[in-house]
């Protein structure tokens, strides 16, 4: 197992190089830079500002400079905003995570739930309405959803707020803020939610009916146990279980932001800053972003193998 | 089915990254149209101007949201999304701008044809030369700490703007200071051409006459004190830390920052017209609609593209002033002249004819346009349509101007000349105007035998990557903000319009830019615009009308299309 | 771990370890065993009338799907036009059948060539293992960093560059999404390969000396084809959607021409969603009855197929 694990480590390095590298050259060759969309520059002050920021020497240059002051922790600064990197993921990265963390403990669970009793009562109404919801969602793109929930509950009703994170203006602190944050969370939680109930719906629905067919539900049921007792903790136990191998790959997007989302609600997510900075083509600032996922997205592959391991030990890794 | 999400939630999350940034690139609330939206100083949708449309006053203020009722000293006011760099000169994009406008004060403003008034400077004189500026200042004025602002802050700012660290897009280095180039390169330790001789009096000499120096030179001053204290010839790092901190001499100074939120601002004691009536002013960050945060009262300022659409809501809410206004731009296809076919004038004339643009850009648009003939906006001091041709849609016309060309009909109903087809290649960003654009123009080109190739492109740079490759016939453009006449005629000028060189053009332009009389230059640009519009080296598009609508306990909202919010100290809520 | 353990106790029963003959008398039991799923029949039905709904529908409309009419825009439904018209005056119906053609095509398209990539890599990193997976899921790692969005514009400019015809980049596209997109359904594949190799009746194979092609293709492939046709039906929603998301990035079909997306995507703003259902309610419908279908119909084809149902 160990050298297995230091394996996969030095792997994991090897692959994050050559990810950077890629990643560098990515940007670099996405046409347009970032000086040549201001149409208010001339010629000759564009190649003035490319020498400034560097933008006219060869791409493998720029990436070991790039890779330099990486290693000495030094991300620089975003060419938009002008301030640090580190300082701008610092101040919008939180916000995502807080909508991606609730919102997934939300689908976890409301998933598990829906999917043990359409897996029970397979062929049933419960579960033909739940699937055709399922696919509904499936099938309509989330700015619409979104807009649904906002003229419903925020223009009409009046019930929750429209957008943002906090009240314009308010100066609320403690307990008051926290209730000012959930309310504005609640919409943006609710989309996220349905959108990524589907999936993982049909998942646990699926492995449900896989386990409730086995010989030892049978078993169970013939000893004389209660339904529910068969059903929530013999049955849902062993469904779950290979489930856990997903939590690996939640971790990048937990931390990836949502643009969509994002955007409809005007939440200050990480998500909005990707976008605006990729339009405006802030390389230090992308060059960051992407990176940091792209570790998460190793660790979290990681992650979900070790514990595919643990959920099957027959499993060789 | 085991683990099948794993690769569902992968796929969804890289489908919503898309798809929301195939969202980020409709915003077509405030600039539809706009095809060059990703441009720092275009993105500004608060620069507008009133036309000959008349404003709507509020009909029913008892729907005005309890929200927006309990406010009794802040002003909120919408604005896409501002990053926080909000030193003038420094920022990158149009948005910090319009926070920066708030806090700091020019010495020369525009007025609503765009001619320049004084603010901080109390008048300027001109050398009969025609090549010195000396401002006056204001007596007793003050930054927002307090500390007194004198014509050495005035100096400080445009030298700052000459070194060479400097990467701001400011277009004041272009005007060509005396001595400024010596600066930027290290030779000299002060700019020759700039003078301070009291405490009231700065002028600055110029290496050639221009016109528009007033409104140039009299921006943002920074104080020297704040700004000028680390300063070291050729090293500008500084300052950045100094962006989110800024100490200015406008109606508001900043009260925090929540980045992705809201920008919050107090009135500032100092400024120079007294203390503004509202003590609080906020700029909240809203990169969707702003339909819902007028709808729930929680902004008080919004501005909307004039649809038809748009102007029902707006009204039916009942609680909003609504102000119609023009902002100073205009929207063109660029023609690529050094393709042998569009070099030739008839072709592109016949192209102008066979398109039929009051249905693309006015009537598909719900009437927020109107069509353009000349390269300058209908509110400026400019503007004129004596002796312009209209080119209205006139397929016959076109196809008769194409067979003069020497193009005929072939035999699959595409023109022909030296057995080459008679091709246009389109290039457009992606947007829901570039979709109307294409469906019609398409329908059209073929009436008159054109082969109507169009691309489209992600975003703006990806556009203007396409663009400088050379490789078009067409291609949609708008321009930035033109805050005079000879900022919309400039690409004809210096090299922008490729393979257009009119020496009668260029004398024109320098004329008008020799004289300070308004009235002579009025007659340089009429000159000029019946040249280019006959010429068409660009063929001329539309202008963007949209509307702006506040809740109508504000009094005193003014929204200039040169100088944006105006007299912002004067706003007050009932 | 019984769980699992439990999924195989039936698992090699019912897969084929005879010859040829006895497969093709398989395949006949299980169309025979779909035609009486009620439920899978009538998705089935559903698809093969949307798709000739869209490739014959629009011969018997009287209206061109790409005719402009200014005087006509944004009417609601009516008797000329049954679904009203769009923001130019086009018929919504003729459109919404028109756009059917391409969102049918590239839907089941990139799904079949997604699935196929994915599962081919994925079974053949689990069934080999050792060094050839390695080398198949890191490559896999490294992908699955490396961000869309420069990717697709690079794409954009490259295709543009090279004069390829609008009309056929999405499909280009389409194929360089899947040869970049494959890592999740590979390591899924692989994930079951990795485990069912592991199972007695596979040993059993290993025992009796088969080849590799025999022990593939006659006795890992049907034990994973259910979980493909899950996630390929599952997959056809998206990938009906990702369509518009390529159109965005010029890297779609170009207006005038309609898909499913582009005219849900064209009622994008807060207006069009309140006061005209009409431009986006018809696409969204026909997206929804499509997917719904395909999988109803998946899901009874995986019952059929999958040797571990016994029903």
């Amino acid at each position: 197992m160990s050298t297995y694990l230091v394996k996969r480590l030095t792997y994991m390095i090897i692959i994050l190089f050559a990810a950077s590298l890629l990643i560098f050259c990515l940007y670099a060759f996405t046409p347009g830079d970032f000086i040549s969309g201001n149409l208010k520059l001339s010629p000759e002050r564009k190649e003035e500002l490319r020498q400034i920021y560097g933008l006219n020497k060869p791409v493998l240059e720029r990436y070991a400079i790039w890779m330099k002051n990486a290693f000495h922790g030094n991300f620089g600064y975003s060419l938009a905003q002008q301030k640090p990197v580190l300082q701008l993921f610092n101040e919008y990265i939180w916000n995502s995570f807080l909508l991606a963390i609730v919102s997934t403990f939300f689908t976890w669970l409301i998933s598990v739930i829906i999917g043990v009793i359409a897996a029970y009562k397979q062929y049933s109404l419960f579960d033909s309405l739940i699937m055709v919801i399922i696919f509904a969602a499936m099938s309509i793109p989330s700015f619409f959803i979104g807009l649904l929930l906002i003229k419903g509950f925020a223009v009409d009703l009046k019930w929750l707020p429209p957008g943002g994170m906090t009240t314009t203006g308010s100066n609320a602190t403690g307990l008051a803020y926290v209730k000012e944050v959930i309310q504005h969370m609640a919409l943006p939680v609710m989309v996220m939610t349905l959108l990524s109930l589907g999936s993982l719906t049909r998942y646990f629905r699926s492995n449900m009916i896989d386990v409730i067919k086995q010989d030892y539900i049978r078993t169970a049921r013939a000893k004389g146990l209660k339904e529910r007792k068969v059903l929530f903790t013999h049955a849902l136990r062993n469904a779950l279980l290979p489930a856990i191998t997903l939590v690996g790959f939640e971790l990048p997007g937990l931390f990836g932001g949502s643009l969509i989302i994002e955007k409809i609600f005007n939440w200050p997510g990480i998500g909005q800053l990707y976008m605006s900075s990729f339009s405006s083509r802030d390389y230090p600032l992308l060059m960051g972003f992407t990176m940091f996922i792209a570790i998460l997205t190793v660790i979290g592959t990681l992650l979900s193998d070790l514990l595919y391991k643990l959920a099957d030990p027959r499993v060789k890794l | 089915m085991r683990k099948s999400a794993i690769l569902l939630t992968t796929l969804i999350l890289a489908g919503s990254l898309l798809l929301s940034a195939c969202s980020s690139g409709g915003g077509n609330n405030t600039a539809a149209g706009s095809e060059s939206s990703n441009v720092a100083a275009n993105t500004s949708a608060e620069n507008s101007a009133v036309t000959d449309d008349q404003p709507i006053a509020a009909s029913d203020m008892s729907k005005l949201p309890a929200l927006a009722q309990k406010r009794t000293d802040t002003i909120i006011v919408g604005l896409k999304n501002p990053s926080g760099a909000f030193t003038p000169y420094f920022h990158q994009s149009g948005y910090d701008g319009n926070v920066s406008s708030l806090l700091y004060s020019r010495l020369v403003t525009q007025d609503e044809q765009g001619l320049p008034v004084p603010e901080l400077a109390e008048s300027w004189d001109v050398s009969d030369d025609q090549l010195t500026y000396t401002f006056h200042l204001r007596k007793d004025l003050k930054f927002s700490d307090g500390s007194p602002m004198t014509a050495e802050d005035v100096a400080f700012t445009w030298t700052l703007l000459y070194d060479k660290a400097y990467d701001g897009d400011s277009i004041i280095t272009a005007i060509g200071i005396k001595g400024g180039q010596d600066y930027k390169e290290g030779k000299a330790t002060s700019i020759e051409g700039i003078q301070v001789s009291d405490p009231l009096t700065v002028s600055v000499t110029l290496e050639k006459p221009i016109a528009t120096a007033p409104i140039t030179l009299g921006g943002e001053v920074l104080s020297k004190a704040y700004y000028g204290k680390d300063y070291k010839f050729g090293d500008l790092e500084y300052i950045r830390k100094l962006h989110e901190n800024p100490v200015g001499n406008g109606p508001y100074k900043l009260e925090k920052f929540i980045p992705g939120q809201e920008v919050r601002f107090v009135a500032n004691e100092y400024f120079y017209l007294g203390k503004p009536k509202t003590e609080h002013f906020i700029y909240k960050t809203s990169e969707g609609d702003t339909w819902q945060y007028l709808e729930t009262g929680e902004v008080d300022y919004g501005s909307f593209t004039a649809t038809e659409d748009n102007l029902k809501k707006l009204k039916n809410m009942g609680y909003l002033n609504i102000v119609p206004y023009t902002p100073s731009v205009y929207g063109y296809l660029g023609v690529n002249l050094q393709h042998e076919t569009y070099a030739d004038k008839k072709v592109r004339q016949a192209i102008t004819y066979g398109l039929d643009r009051q249905s693309i850009y006015v009537e598909a648009n719900q009437g927020a346009g109107q069509v353009a003939n000349i390269p300058t906006a209908p509110i400026s001091w400019s503007y004129t349509e004596e002796g312009i041709n209209p080119y209205e849609y006139d397929p016959e016309k076109a196809k008769q101007l194409l067979e003069e060309a020497g193009w005929t009909v072939g035999s699959d109903g595409i023109r022909e000349k030296d057995g080459k087809k008679l091709t246009l290649h389109f290039l457009g960003s992606k947007s829901p105007s570039t979709d109307i654009f294409i469906a019609l123009a398409t329908e059209g080109f073929k009436e008159i035998g054109v082969d109507f190739q169009p691309e489209v492109f992600a975003d703006f740079n990806a556009l203007v990557d396409k663009y400088e490759s050379g490789d078009y016939d067409l291609v949609s453009f708008s321009t930035p903000i033109l805050s005079d006449p000879s900022d919309g005629v400039q690409q004809f000028i210096n090299g922008e319009v490729k393979g257009y060189d009119n020496p009668k053009v260029k004398e024109l332009y320098f004329d008008a830019l020799s004289t300070s009389d308004t009235e002579q230059r009025k007659k340089y640009y009429a000159e000029m615009y019946k040249i280019l519009n006959d010429e068409l080296p660009i063929i001329f598009t539309s202008y963007r009308k949209s509307y702006y609508a506040y809740n109508g306990r504000l009094d005193g909202v003014v929204n200039n299309p040169f100088a944006g919010f105006q007299d912002v100290n004067n706003w007050s809520l009932k | 771990m019984s769980a699992v353990s439990g999924n195989l106790a039936s698992g090699g029963a019912k897969t084929p370890v005879k010859a040829p003959v006895a497969k093709s008398s398989l395949w006949r039991q299980s169309i025979r065993r779909l035609m009486r799923n009620k439920l899978a029949v009538s998705g089935f039905v559903t698809v093969v009338f949307m798709i000739l709904l869209c490739f014959i529908g629009p011969l018997f409309s009287p209206y061109s799907g790409n005719h402009n009419n200014l005087a006509m825009m944004n009417k609601p439904p009516s008797a000329q036009h049954w679904l009203g018209t769009d923001k130019l005056g086009r018929d919504i119906l003729t459109r919404v059948m028109l756009a059917g053609r391409i969102s049918l095509t590239v839907g089941f398209a990139s799904m079949v060539l997604s699935v196929f990539i994915g599962s081919l890599l994925g079974a053949i990193a689990g069934y080999y293992r050792g060094v050839v997976d390695q080398i198949i899921m890191r490559i896999a790692d490294l992908l699955l960093t490396i961000p869309s969005l420069p990717l697709l514009f690079i794409a954009g400019a490259m295709l543009s560059a090279w004069k390829v015809p609008t009309d056929y980049r999405m499909y280009i596209v389409m194929l360089m999404l899947s040869v970049v997109g494959w890592p999740g359904l590979a390591r899924l594949v692989r994930g079951e390969m990795l485990s069912l190799r592991e199972r007695e009746y596979m040993q059993a194979t290993i025992v009796l000396g088969l080849r590799d092609r025999r022990k593939l293709f006659h006795h890992l492939l049907p034990n994973i084809t259910p979980l493909l046709i899950v996630i390929a039906t599952l997959n056809i929603g998206g990938s009906i959607l990702m369509e518009s998301v390529l159109s965005f990035f010029g890297l779609g079909v170009i207006q005038p021409t309609p898909t499913w997306g582009n005219m849900i995507d064209a009622a994008n703003n807060l207006i069009d969603f309140q006061e005209r259902p009409w431009l986006w309610v018809p696409p969204g419908l026909c997206i929804f009855i499509t997917v719904i279908a395909i999988n109803i119909f998946g899901d009874g084809l995986r019952d059929v197929l999958d040797p571990k149902h016994k029903r």
